[in-house]
């Protein structure tokens, strides 16, 4: 077949090919590539069982002291070693900025503690069950909008969006509150929760991007377990478990949020390494994908503050 | 699924023009073009080396279901015939492999004389292991073909790469250690 022939022939053919990819079926989700094992997704921390398979060596304080024990590496415990079972040193000063915010009266005497009790004593384990529906905005809502409505309604500040210091170091003083609770985010009871964990999963696993990832392309196996460069991904189970998390030194361009990471700025990170185009805090797909890590979590004990890094050279010597 | 599309700009860009006006969706950010087309577009404004600018990154699928690139359809899967000789670059090809803002292949694979990630298999003895180049290629371009989860980035494709670039890491690959 002569070039231009073929050209034409195939052209048609794509054009085609085109066209059926358009045509979705009404009430039917658009056809996207997926990476493989949605199906196989619980909303259960103990689901990694079926992933990586490590879940036994971090389920819990003495499995991880015993995986440890046994000399198993950090990505072995899902890096739970010391993302978990350590409390960031560094991160307190960050609690302390975010308390100052938390009882910092507006011009009318008013703060956060006026409805939330001193120091967010109200909060307590609040954290843990988040994001959920919030009746008022309408929609589901995960920590970070929750406090910009919060400060807009009731204290008259405009300024504490999403992806400021005021609500970054916020997030992460109203999560320590709920240090030690189990995630428990209710996606199974029919309802908007469920539809955006639904929504979330099928995010997780489609392929986007110039490179054509997912976002579970690398936090499943075979890339769980295996080196990326000199880095190794972590699986999806049991992770939001401890975000916000304190990501000394890395930031990206233009951050200040005195390095603290919530889950939307983190999903954020991944996708600008990834070739991704980069979500906007708080939208509805970024806290679809959320409420999809979050309850994957679920049965998981909150810890905050830890570190996204290890500080401690421990491991050189085993 | 394996739709056979040539790799020819003119070809493919008369037939997404009559996809896309059949449609009615010949808009700006609905219909974003063939892979080789975005990279047209992306190489007048960034350069390999430098962080992606990211207004082009809505050129492709992306996670947002209320922006248009949340609602873009996956890129078909192209198949493609390699030319030769194999007359690449390879020391040129070797920096495309290498950088993380380029090909960024060392990420997963361990290259000739060059350690690398472990997610792909080892592509060290690559020389020695007499792979086609016609297979080479087309795994490069739209590994798709091959296997419709294949976890590699699709080169050609998506224009993450040019042509020439390909044949620049090819070289490298098939050039073995220095």
């Amino acid at each position: 077949m002569n070039k231009s022939k073929a050209g034409l022939a195939l052209g048609a053919v794509a054009a085609v090919g085109a066209i059926a990819s358009w045509q979705a079926p009404a009430g039917e989700a658009a056809k996207h590539d997926y990476w493989p094992g949605r199906e196989k997704v619980i909303p259960h921390v103990s689901g990694d069982r079926r992933f990586s398979g490590t879940y036994d060596n971090w389920k819990d304080e003495a499995s991880i002291r015993a995986a440890k024990a046994k000399g198993l590496m950090s990505h072995e415990m899902n890096f739970k070693d010391f993302r978990w079972l350590e409390k960031s040193f560094d991160a307190w000063p960050v609690l302390e900025e975010g308390k100052e915010y938390f009882n910092q009266p507006n011009a009318a005497g008013k703060s956060c503690a006026s409805c939330h009790g001193p120091d967010g004593e109200k909060l307590k384990g609040v954290y843990a069950n988040l994001p959920r529906f919030n009746a008022r905005l309408g929609k589901v809502v995960v920590g970070p909008t929750q406090i910009r409505a919060c400060a807009k309604d009731y204290l008259g500040i405009d300024g504490w969006k999403e992806n400021t210091r005021p609500n970054s170091v916020l997030d992460m003083y109203v999560a320590h509150l709920s240090d030690g609770r189990k995630v428990d985010v209710d996606v199974i009871s029919p309802g908007p929760l469920k539809e955006a964990y639904e929504r979330g999963k099928n995010l997780y696993f489609k392929r986007t991007g110039q490179f054509h990832f997912a976002c579970a392309s690398c936090h499943t196996p075979p890339t769980v377990g295996n080196y990326l460069r000199g880095q190794r991904p972590s699986t999806f189970f049991g992770d939001a478990a401890h975000y916000p998390i304190y990501h000394f030194p890395y930031t990206l361009p233009g951050d200040d949020l005195a390095h603290v990471f919530t889950l939307q700025h983190q999903i954020r990170s991944c996708q600008m390494l990834s070739r991704m185009s980069q979500g906007t805090e708080g939208s509805r797909s970024m806290v679809d994908i959320e409420v999809f890590l979050k309850a994957s979590a679920n049965g998981y004990p909150m810890s905050i503050p830890t570190q996204e890094y290890n500080m401690s050279t421990d491991y050189l010597k085993r | 699924m394996n739709l056979t599309a040539l790799r020819q700009p003119g070809a493919r860009c008369l037939a997404a023009l009559v996809a896309a006006s059949v449609l009615g969706l010949f808009s700006p950010g609905v219909f974003a073009g063939s892979g080789q087309e975005k990279l047209q577009k992306i190489r007048a404004k960034w350069k390999p080396g430098e962080a992606m600018v990211p207004e082009f990154l809505t050129l492709y699928p992306c996670h947002e279901e209320d922006q248009p690139c949340g609602k873009l359809p996956p890129p078909a899967v192209e198949k493609v015939a390699f030319k030769g000789p194999l007359a690449g670059d390879a020391a040129r090809g070797e920096k495309i492999a290498l950088d993380v803002r380029w090909g960024n292949c060392a990420a997963c694979h361990a290259l000739p004389g060059a350690p690398g990630g472990s997610v792909g298999p080892s592509l060290a003895d690559y020389p020695q292991r007499r792979p086609p180049v016609q297979y080479t290629y087309q795994r490069i371009w739209d590994g798709r073909v091959f296997n419709p989860d294949a976890h590699m980035p699709i080169y050609g494709t998506q224009g993450v790469l040019t042509e020439e670039e390909i044949r620049d890491v090819m070289a490298f690959l098939y050039q073995g250690k220095k």
